[in-house]
């Protein structure tokens, strides 16, 4: 390709985009050029920054140096207007905006045809979905809820959506996540058939058969930075890995056991053939006290939802799940809690901590009972104890009496972990432990899983990264479609290998 | 992916709409409720069925109804209005010291009807528009508005009949309630008017989508270009010019200060009842009536059925009952299928 | 930790009280200060503070222009009349604090006097039994909302305006349904003169009954007193009342840090309940009688009460001392405006407007409760 006939064709072009939240550098002087009719693949693990960028091109997040050219023109940025104006349109996993209206109303909230100014052009409404839907090539029924229909037909819906307002670029944020193969299929058969039209498609995925199946370009970010950007069919999938996760791994002291070692430790959890259906099947594993098992895969594998099967959170439908020999009564939390299981959980805002409550109370929220004397919560003890957690964990508060949301993500994770810590338990499950969490916090957070292991407990990582999962466990399950795809020691794993076995069949065996 | 049965050639049957909405679940287990209880009362004592009663059976119905058009679609914002019983006795208070004549036993103004009509919807929709204002501008929870609102309104409404009750009413102001057009009660037309009105504007109108919308997804609503703020005030102003219609329509031939009492919570209840979900974005005007009509034949029913002195002193009990029931229904009968509004909070 | 922040650690706990401390340490070295809202800089009693001056300039605004009223005798008869409110505002407190809310208490006062009355009098019980009647009835109306807000998972909007119809229903049923079956009456009175004393005398008055002690109130008065003390030390110290402010603000966090959120639940609408039963006995013994009309409309007065004290209708913030305050100011405007004016009607144009004054002020002021 030339450079010159690629700025003619440029229709969206990112330059020097940075962003960060919080002293968390989401994105640093980042690029990106998507040409007309073009279907270009972004792709990078997580926390490399593809959201922030999906967000800043939509408008609904405010970059903090750069521009953003359409058609060589600087778009205004921060205002989600400007970028409709523009012709940039996103759709989501969860693509619809108005689970209770039907296909037709969702299309054209806002936007509505109207007779004498007044009254809604019915007729017109609906020649313009079937009109859309023939474009799409597909059918839905026009009349129903739009939270009923099937996930693949809501994306449908944000896609006629979106079409409606006369998009040029169209972002897809890892739209086949919860879709089966065939509805897939018709995804992509419809991509193709935009693309041909000339709409531009900015896809988001982690999925490797996918990207080079549709992708034209390929840009990676890694780490919130720019990669590089090459021709999807002059790459091999090994280099596209390889820019992906050439990332530094983070040193962490501590001494890591030989599988033997391990072996005579006690088995603490024991799951067998766990079953949710729909969700995940079949699933087997133990974890002995103190070692740690890391569990990777693709995003929407699964693994959280074993988690929470686990914790009592979700019901299992078959399979039992045993602490330490004695079997957990499925679908309770209180008995999971009482035989000493914690989670730190994914969504740590919503679960995890009482945001407007303060450091303290968050720290000894799992340990009431313990902080009360005669009945009522001693605040010395309940301040003692805080402080030795906030020491320990080395939590930045300015005291134990701020509330917890004045306080960064790093920090918040750490808070979440010290409620478990203090509570002293047997398993401890941590989903995604790192996430939204700055580097150096990050090395911090490893160090305190490797410290609280080695007091025996055992535990349990899922993690979206790569070089995270590597890094802390003594042994690796890998999940692929609601099944273990397979168990790596910690000596033969390599990031190559666990990215094998979490693709799709097919694809991952030219990785590997 | 399943093949839809679906043409893409059919032609906007609106009629089908209708009939869809009258499927929907909550609405065919009503029908078939007041269907059932028909059925008994009338063979227990056939009169029920005459054309007369059913006329009375209706009437009953009309205040609640017209009101409850309003007080659904508040509550498919996602809001709620618990002032629009004490605002039907101030409103009614107002309109009969406007209408009554100056030498009556209790004094009012002598205005004309059609005048007094004016103020009462003007008064209506005006403390709807404070009520909205005070929601979407300052922020203050509508229970919270309403709550308040309802206490100040009922103080007037005292403060204005101490001297009694109103009993010089016009019969050109009575027409509203008890005339009649083509051998059915004004009142029935009004109220068949409003319900009508109030499905032509959810369905025809982008207004009614967006109420809609607002209520599914606010966050969503505001990003595709729909000012939220606006959509709520709407709400409460409509709601408050229906209380002003309800207020024409009674059959009362005086007024005293207990006139709504109690009103405001036997709305809410046929709105919930008629299948409106309380964290908004779902109910229908035939579930609502059809919600209306229920708890409206119940105490009628009682005396039909002549059980007993005793039994006709129930139908409060009946009416909390009716919603526990409902609330059951939906939890254990396979819990309504949630739409899953994505995005949002 | 270094020195610096050991430091300031300290000195908020010696500063610092209870939840949301207003105070910041002198330096701050970490970047995620969040600005004081000016209730944190005024302090976290701001509000109280707040109605406490209100109180008090407008009871010395009422001696002004009506010395009689403000005489300790006046008082302490107009407080007879405020137990009612008192007892229900309490349990109502916690409730509102976990984001609920419960209609049906001046219901379930209607059903337990009526209860209590039919036990009384059409079945000659002794008066004790009767009363305990009335208590458990109050208690297992309680219960039952609990029971669906809880285990069913019903908004408590929906449950406690089903049970707001079905107790005050159920009341009036038995009540009337009974009268006019059996031809007896339908309102209950003549209970002997040990019950109603407890609604019309006071304790600790002294040998000198025209001129009591000062400190000399009903049955219900201490009890509400006592309970409040609880209440409130329970509230702000107690794991429990932790349990009900973190069930406020997220819900789902507290059931996933192991709090039992369903039983917390269970048990403030029972206790709810418990003192709709007391409140009911209260009433009947301070008017000699017991019908199913009891206390109609006083669900919205306590719920004034509770949120004019500082609760939050959106759950998380509130304090018993809050609702006391709150509870006093409704009672004074309330006595004040009938006393002086001999005006009932203005009563309730007075409340309300304070109503959405204070909600106002505190919607105004920026303290930005989070919607839903």
């Amino acid at each position: 390709m030339t450079t010159q006939s690629a700025q003619q064709d440029n229709l969206v072009r990112v330059e020097g985009v940075s962003k960060s939240y919080g002293g968390v550098k989401a994105l640093s002087n980042v690029q990106l050029d998507i040409r007309k009719g073009e279907v270009h693949a972004l792709c990078g693990e997580n926390g490399a920054g593809k959201s922030t960028v999906i967000k800043i091109l939509t408008g609904s997040v405010m970059p903090d140096a750069g521009q953003v050219l359409v058609n060589g023109r600087p778009m205004p940025l921060g205002s989600v207007k400007a970028s409709e104006a523009a012709g940039i349109a996103v759709i989501h996993q969860e693509s619809v905006a108005f689970g209770h209206l039907n296909a037709q109303d969702n299309i054209f909230v806002g936007r509505e045809p109207r007779i004498a100014g007044l009254f809604l052009d019915r007729k017109r409404m609906l020649s313009e979905t079937h009109r859309l839907m023939a474009r799409l090539g597909e059918t839905i029924d026009p009349y129903k809820p739009v939270g009923e229909l099937p996930m693949a037909q809501r994306q449908m819906v944000g896609m006629a959506r979106a079409l409606s307002q006369d998009c040029r670029l169209l972002i897809m944020d890892e739209p086949t996540a919860s879709l089966s193969t065939r509805e897939t299929e018709v995804l992509f058969r419809i991509i193709r058939q935009l693309k041909s039209e000339g709409v531009s498609i900015l896809y988001v995925s982690h999925r490797m058969e996918e990207i080079f199946l549709l992708s034209d370009r390929v840009t990676v970010f890694r780490d919130g930075q720019y990669v590089g950007t090459r021709n999807t069919p002059e790459i091999h999938q090994d280099e596209l890995i390889k820019m992906m996760v050439g990332r530094e791994l983070l040193q962490v002291e501590g001494v890591v056991k030989s599988e033997a070692e391990h072996a005579g430790g006690k088995t603490i959890l024991d799951v067998r053939n766990l079953t949710r259906t729909g969700v995940f099947r079949d699933i087997s594993f133990a974890v002995r006290a103190g070692e740690i098992v890391g569990m990777a895969g693709l995003v929407g594998a699964g693994r959280s939802e074993v988690a929470r099967a686990v914790f009592g959170a979700d019901a299992a439908d078959e399979g039992t799940v045993l602490i330490d020999g004695n079997p957990l009564r499925n679908h309770d939390m209180e008995a999971a809690l009482a035989a000493g299981v914690a989670l730190v959980p994914e969504d740590r805002q919503h679960l995890g901590l009482v945001l407007p409550m303060s450091v303290a109370a968050n720290l000894s929220m799992a340990v009431l009972s313990e902080v009360t004397r005669a009945g009522l919560i001693s605040s010395s003890r309940e301040e003692r104890l805080a402080r030795e957690l906030i020491t320990d964990l080395r939590v930045k508060t300015a005291n134990t009496r701020l509330p917890a949301q004045s306080l960064s993500g790093g920090n918040q994770q750490k808070l979440v972990i010290g409620k478990w810590l203090a509570r002293k338990p047997r398993l401890f499950i941590l989903d995604e432990p790192t996430r939204g969490v700055d580097v150096g916090a990050k090395a911090e957070i490893y160090k305190l899983i490797r410290k609280v292991a080695a007091t025996g407990v055992a535990v349990w990582v899922i993690s979206s990264d790569l070089p995270e999962v590597l890094l802390l466990s003594d042994r690796i399950l890998v999940m692929r479609a609601g099944q273990i795809a397979g168990e790596l020691s910690r000596q033969e794993a390599t990031q190559e290998k666990v990215l094998a076995l979490a693709m799709p069949a097919g694809t991952g065996a030219a990785a590997a | 992916m399943t093949t839809v049965d679906y043409q893409p050639l059919r032609p906007p049957l609106t009629f089908r709409d209708m009939l869809w909405s009258l499927a929907a679940k909550r609405e065919y287990g009503l029908a078939v409720l007041i269907a059932l209880i028909v059925i008994v009362v009338s063979f227990r004592s056939p009169s029920f069925l005459a054309l007369s009663n059913i006329s009375d059976l209706l009437v009953y119905c009309t205040q609640p109804a017209i009101v409850s058009c309003g007080v659904m679609l508040v509550i498919v914002t996602g809001e709620i209005d618990i002032s629009v019983g004490s605002m039907l006795g101030l409103l009614t208070a107002v309109m009969g010291t406007l209408v009554s004549s100056k030498t009556a036993l209790v004094p009012g103004f002598g205005w004309p009807v059609w005048a007094a009509i004016l103020v009462t919807l003007g008064l209506g929709t005006a403390i709807g528009i404070i009520n909205g204002l005070l929601v979407t501008l300052v922020r203050i929870p509508s229970i919270i508005v309403t709550l308040a609102m309802f206490m100040i309104l009922a103080s007037i409404t005292v403060k204005i009949m101490h001297r009694g009750n109103i009993t010089d009413l016009p019969q050109g102001l009575r027409w509203f309630g008890i005339g009649t057009i083509l051998g059915i009660r004004a009142s029935i037309w009004i109220m068949a008017a409003v319900l009508i009105g109030t499905w032509a504007m959810i369905r025809y109108t982008p207004l009614g989508r967006r109420i809609y919308a607002v209520g599914s997804n606010a966050h969503a609503a505001t990003l595709s270009g729909v000012s939220v703020m606006r959509i709520k005030l709407f709400t409460f102003a409509l709601t408050g010019f229906l209380v002003g219609v309800a207020t024409i329509v009674t059959t009362l031939g005086a007024y005293d200060n207990g006139i709504g009492q109690g009103f405001e919570l036997l709305v809410v209840t046929c709105v919930v009842v008629g299948g409106v979900s309380i964290s908004g974005g779902v109910g229908t005007v035939a579930g609502v009536f059809l919600g209306v009509v229920l708890l409206m034949i119940q105490k009628p029913v009682l005396i039909f059925l002549n059980l007993g002195p005793g039994w006709s002193n129930w139908d409060k009990a009946i009416q909390g009952l009716l919603i526990l029931a409902a609330v059951l229904v939906d939890h254990f009968a396979g819990r309504r299928k949630k739409p899953g509004a994505g995005g949002g909070h | 930790m270094d020195d610096q922040t050991r430091l300031a650690t300290d000195a908020g706990k010696a500063i610092g009280g209870g939840e949301g401390a207003s105070y910041q340490p002198p330096q701050l070295a970490s970047p995620s200060f969040v600005a004081p809202t000016l209730t944190q800089r005024v302090g976290p009693f701001a509000h109280e503070l707040l109605l406490f001056v209100v109180l008090v300039v407008g009871l010395i605004w009422a001696k002004q222009i009506a010395p009689l009223f403000m005489t300790v005798t006046t008082q302490q008869q107009l407080l007879f009349n405020v137990w009612d409110l008192a007892l229900l505002s309490l349990p109502m407190t916690y409730i509102i604090i976990t984001g609920g809310i419960d209609l049906s208490v001046a219901s379930t006062m209607g059903l337990s006097a009526v209860v209590m009355g039919m036990c009384f009098q059409l079945w000659h019980w002794p008066m004790w039994a009767a009363a305990l009647m009335a208590v458990v009835t109050g208690t297992a109306g309680g219960l039952l909302n609990g029971v669906f807000v809880a285990k069913i998972k019903v908004h408590p909007l929906i449950v406690t305006l089903a049970t707001y119809s079905a107790y005050r229903g159920l009341a009036e049923g038995l009540s009337l349904g009974f009268a006019s079956l059996y031809k007896t009456t339908s309102v209950y009175s003549g209970f002997p003169t040990w019950f109603t004393n407890l609604g019309q005398k006071a304790f600790f008055a002294g040998p000198d009954l025209r001129h009591p002690h000062w400190y000399a109130l009903s049955a219900a008065g201490w009890l509400f007193i006592a309970a409040a003390i609880a209440m409130g030390v329970v509230l702000a110290k107690g794991p429990f009342g932790r349990t009900l402010y973190a069930v406020g603000h997220n819900e789902t966090a507290a059931r996933f840090s192991g709090l039992k959120v369903g039983r917390a639940k269970l048990l403030i609408y029972a206790l709810s309940g418990l003192a709709s039963g007391l409140a009911s006995l209260n009433n009947a013994a301070e008017y000699n009688t017991a019908q199913a009309n009891m206390a109609t409309n006083l669900e919205l007065d306590v719920i004034t009460a509770v949120v004019l004290g500082g609760t939050s209708i959106f759950g998380g913030r509130g304090r018993i001392i809050g609702t006391v305050l709150g509870v006093a100011l409704i009672h004074e405007t309330r006595e004040f405006v009938s006393w002086h004016y001999h005006d009932n009607t203005l009563i309730r144009l007075v409340l309300g407007s304070l109503l959405i004054v204070a909600v106002a002020i505190n919607a105004l002021l920026g303290r930005r409760s989070s919607r839903k």
